[in-house]
């Protein structure tokens, strides 16, 4: 519970043709992950299934392009669980190549399509630009006798150059119509026998021509109404395209179905990857499993491979630690926590897993900063209302919604109206100092347990001096306590206690002669770095424990910001005294409730976190049929 | 990227790692070295070592080498934000460009997946397209449709058309190196860099020698109109602008465009009996006219971006080497592979 499930490190070893079927066998249970790394025996050299995961790929390729082309979405998986065969496979893969075929020709006629209506747009614009050019331009269609024109289109960052290339053969380029992307050109010269020297630079530069039509001059409304004509063609023989894509689909269901069947069942031998390895008839697989699943992996490899296998398995070994993938296993109230937990980092294989502090502390902290029924009351019917859309967050919403309104209880604050009932603990704004003690107690616990479980990870990783000297270990550990009680001795007393001064003293000098022997440089480097790094662990306790402060300033924030919504609501009418509290208090629950939750995670993960997390674990991606 | 301590952070790194680059010497030691000796030095080893062809040994040792070239560029691009990391990052961007010619030549010639993939450099994932994907095309068109509807368009229109109109493929090819220079002319025109001469002069002396080398190939090899040569060209050089390339397009024969070249270059490149000769001493120039920059320019992002150049063309050059070895080249064979490497600041060689 309080760490990763203590796993297996497990070898079967099969009859080649067993191992797709133990592959799918193991995906159905969900709980083996693949171990990658190279065997020890050099016997079992050779990566099975090579071709198979090439069929798979090209396969899985095909299945994805024509789901998009043709808006499929493959059915969640359902259906028998049965072996796949690399024939089938092929098959498949087969039949998604003749798919594909078909709709990479669909593909393509509609990028044709769209090119087509792209290209009559823009003659349209031209058509718009040139009815208003004093130019014949029936003449600049025509053939001269000593003229040579040419109008088209040419990329826009290329119009200047092109301008000066085709000046060297002495002819005129004028760009008349520029967008972002293309420019309309005019080009004129005098006629030359080698016209191909025009031509070839202009093939470079990717020109394209433009078919203007030939009644532009005489008779613009025609023109007009033929490129509508042509524009209404391509409409046209679009939504033919697509009626004809809609019943390619509609025919084509059934095989789309049973190839997404197939690659379902044939998934879970590709991803075995370099994790099976086979030499002659016989193969070999490994991989990770939590140790409380061995018997129902057993149990349905007797059950479902055909012939005999042999299961071995063993502990993770010490220098294995930091490959061993972590499981955590949460119930539906730990799920939206362990996402967050997740977002900082995977726990490392037998360190702790701080899921469940973090749930309790981050739900009372988010309480003790946002206390009030009424604006609890929102929250947890918002995230019931909302439970659909909010999944397995819900949770989490629901525990904020009661964790503020037992602290609004705590507070006797209601929506933001002190006094309508009497506080059950205290009124933050009434003793400001007390509150701001108590979350400087509360910092404080959180610290130490911090660093407590710090400790226990760098046991747990069988490193004792990290444990003792380290970052945060016992020795830091005891300086923070010297340090709060030297504070509290010279608060309380008026003088420094002799017993926490010497603690402090004594294990600050610890902790430098650690630094300055750890460190490998010259002595002068070494006592600066080690001077440094002792003076950065006393600041980042002190200062850690001052951020949470911020537990009693956003409580009193709280009642201050009601305050001034009831200030600005006495100087209304009656109907704007009401809608000033309203809004008001919709204001406090939308931004400062953001704020309280962005906080309290920052609390969480910088001053906890940071402290005893390194979330540098491996995750556990376990073969699946999904 | 401003302030000081960034400033200072990329300086000291670029001055630890101006300790890397492999001067001439270097490269002769090198080249007398055995296989061993170098596996040794460069941590190639494993490599070597390994029961594998020739061929995937030299794949290896190619990642490998470009893999700790990607590292360095990580490492400087740490304090880098904004338009000068932008800057940093279009340099390694020349790789995808290589890899986007790869691919699509690959489909155009019906090579199967595994030998486009072979042939395709491992980049970091923010400056790489998705390779995958684009290999699962079934052919060229497909794989251009692919392609236009992300951020290299412009290449793979240009790309249909020439596959449309089946002109010749080496348009591609300079189309993609035109696109690679222009974008990062552009990138420096927007940076806020505080020694933009420092980097237009870093830029600009590339340019210069992709210009005269094109403009030498395209007239004499291809014997191209001067109104193609220069509309192939790119007018934005260091010292070497667009009057003056209109000029140079204009001229037929080694010795003249020589002649007609400006200083330096009239001077670098007298003598030169071909084409393979001038790209051989602009590429020493280039090499220096870097090196010069690095050490010289007072801005971090300038240092850092000639020391990437720098070091690039001598991972190419001891890659070169160690290529040479694999397959057991003469000296002779092997100091003409290296030489046509050096300096490779420019794009085509080092594909």
């Amino acid at each position: 519970m309080f760490s990763p499930l203590p796993m297996k490190q497990i070898s079967i070893k099969v009859l080649n043709e067993d191992l797709p079927g133990a592959s799918v066998i193991l995906a159905g249970l969900s709980n083996f992950s693949p171990d990658n790394r190279p065997y020890a025996e050099n016997a079992l050299t050779e990566i099975p299934g090579q071709h198979f995961r090439e069929q798979y790929n090209q396969a899985k390729s095909r299945l994805d392009k024509i789901s998009a082309l043709v808006s499929y979405t493959p059915a969640p998986f359902d259906g028998e669980v049965t072996t796949i065969t690399e024939a089938e496979l092929e098959e498949a893969n087969q039949w998604l190549g003749e798919a594909w075929e078909t709709c990479s020709d669909f593909e393509e006629r509609q990028r044709r399509l769209t090119e087509e209506s792209r290209n009559i747009s823009q003659l349209e614009t031209s058509l718009a630009n040139f009815s208003n050019l004093d130019v014949d331009l029936g003449q600049l269609q025509q053939d001269q006798p000593f003229l040579e024109s040419s109008i088209g289109m040419v990329s826009s960052n290329r119009v200047e150059q092109l301008k000066d290339a085709i000046g060297l053969d002495g002819y005129l380029l004028f760009p008349f119509l520029r967008s972002e992307k293309e420019s309309h050109v005019l080009i004129i010269g005098a006629k030359r026998t080698e016209h191909s020297k025009l031509k070839s630079v202009l093939d470079t530069a990717g020109f394209r021509p433009l078919d203007i039509p030939p009644e532009l001059h005489t008779e613009p409304e025609t023109a007009k109404s033929r490129l509508a004509e042509r524009h209404a063609a391509v409409d046209e023989n679009s939504q033919q395209l697509n009626l004809e894509i809609v019943a390619w689909r509609a025919n084509a269901l059934e095989g789309l179905e049973q190839t997404a069947h197939t690659l379902h069942l044939a998934a879970p031998y590709v991803a075995l990857g370099e994790a099976a390895r086979r030499s002659g008839k016989l193969a070999r697989l490994q991989g990770w499993v939590p140790a409380e699943d061995m018997a129902q992996v057993e149990a349905a490899l007797q059950q479902k491979l055909p012939n005999a296998f042999v299961l071995e398995s063993r502990d993770p070994l010490p220098e294995e630690r930091a490959i061993v993938p972590s499981v955590m296993r949460h119930s539906r109230l730990f799920k939206p926590f362990s996402s967050l937990v997740m977002q900082y980092g995977v726990p490392r294989y037998g360190e702790v897993n701080p899921t469940h502090l973090f749930a309790l502390t981050y739900i009372l902290m988010f309480g003790m900063m946002f206390g009030d029924v009424g604006h609890g009351a929102v929250i947890l019917g918002a995230a019931l209302i909302w439970r659909r859309k909010l999944g397995s967050f819900t949770p989490f919403g629901v525990a904020a919604g009661i964790s503020s309104m037992v602290f609004g209880l705590l507070y006797g604050s209601i929506f933001g109206f002190e006094h309508l009932f009497h506080a059950w603990w205290i009124a933050p704004l009434s003793d400001p100092l007390y509150m701001l003690t108590v979350a400087l107690l509360w910092g404080i616990g959180f610290i130490v347990i911090s660093s407590l479980l710090n400790i226990i990870n760098h046991l747990v990783q069988g490193d004792r001096l990290g444990a003792l000297f380290g970052d945060n270990g016992l020795l830091s550990l005891l300086l923070y306590t010297g340090m709060l009680g030297t504070g509290y001795s010279l608060y309380a007393e008026g003088s420094v206690g002799g017993f926490w001064a010497t603690l402090a003293i004594l294990t600050l000098i610890g902790i430098f002669a650690h630094k300055l022997i750890e460190q490998e440089a010259s002595i002068g480097e070494r006592i600066l770095v080690a001077f440094i790094e002792t003076f950065e662990t006393i600041t980042g306790y002190a200062s850690n424990t001052l951020s949470f402060l911020r537990v009693a300033a956003f409580s009193l924030n709280h009642v201050a910001l009601a305050i001034a919504v009831f200030t600005l609501a006495g100087m209304m009418g009656d109907t704007g005294h009401w809608i000033t509290v309203v809004l008001g208090n919709v204001f406090i629950l939308v931004l400062e409730g953001l704020i309280v939750a962005i906080q309290v995670l920052r609390l969480e993960f910088y001053e906890g976190f940071s402290r005893f997390y390194a979330g540098d674990g491996k995750a556990f991606k376990p073969l699946t049929l999904s | 990227m401003n302030s000081q301590r960034d400033q200072a952070y990329l300086k000291t790194r670029v001055g630890i790692y101006a300790s890397r680059l492999l001067s001439d010497e270097d490269i002769r030691i090198l080249k007398q070295m055995s296989l061993h000796q170098l596996g040794e030095r460069f941590d190639l080893l494993p490599i070597f070592e390994q029961e594998i062809e020739t061929r995937q040994k030299s794949g290896l040792v190619e990642h490998q080498l470009l893999q700790q070239l990607m590292n360095e560029l990580k490492v400087l691009l740490r304090p880098l934000s904004g338009r000068s990391r932008g800057l940093i990052l279009y340099w390694p961007r020349k790789y995808e460009l290589y890899n986007l010619k790869t691919l699509i030549q690959g489909k155009w010639n019906n090579l199967g997946i595994q030998e486009i993939r072979h042939n395709l450099y491992a980049l970091p994932e923010n400056i790489r397209l998705p390779h995958e994907a684009l290999l699962q095309a079934e052919n060229v068109q497909e794989m251009l449709r692919q392609l236009e509807r992300g951020p290299y368009s412009q290449i793979a229109s240009q790309a249909r058309n020439i596959y449309e109109e089946q002109h010749e493929n080496f348009s591609l090819g300079a189309a993609i190196d035109r696109l690679y220079y222009t974008g990062m002319l552009a990138q420096a025109n927007i940076t806020d860099c505080s020694d933009k001469r420092g980097l237009k002069k870093a830029i600009g002396s590339m340019v210069d020698r992709q210009n005269i080398l094109w403009l030498m190939r395209y007239r004499l090899v291809y014997q191209f109109a001067p109104s193609e040569v220069y509309y192939l060209l790119i007018p934005y050089g260091g010292q070497i602008q667009r009057d003056k390339l209109m000029e140079l397009a204009n001229v037929e024969g080694l010795d003249t465009i020589i002649e007609q070249l400006p200083e330096p270059f009239h001077s670098l490149l007298a003598g030169s009996v071909n084409i393979t000769d001038a790209r051989q001493r602009l590429d020493f120039w280039v090499s220096d006219e870097l090196r010069k920059l690095m050490l010289g320019s007072r801005d971090g992002v300038v240092a850092a971006l000639c020391y990437l150049i720098s070091r690039d063309t001598d991972i190419w050059r001891l890659y070169a080497i160690i290529q040479g070895k694999l397959l057991g080249m003469t000296n002779d064979l092997l100091d003409e592979a290296v030489s046509g490497i050096k300096g490779s600041a420019g794009s085509e060689e080092a594909a």
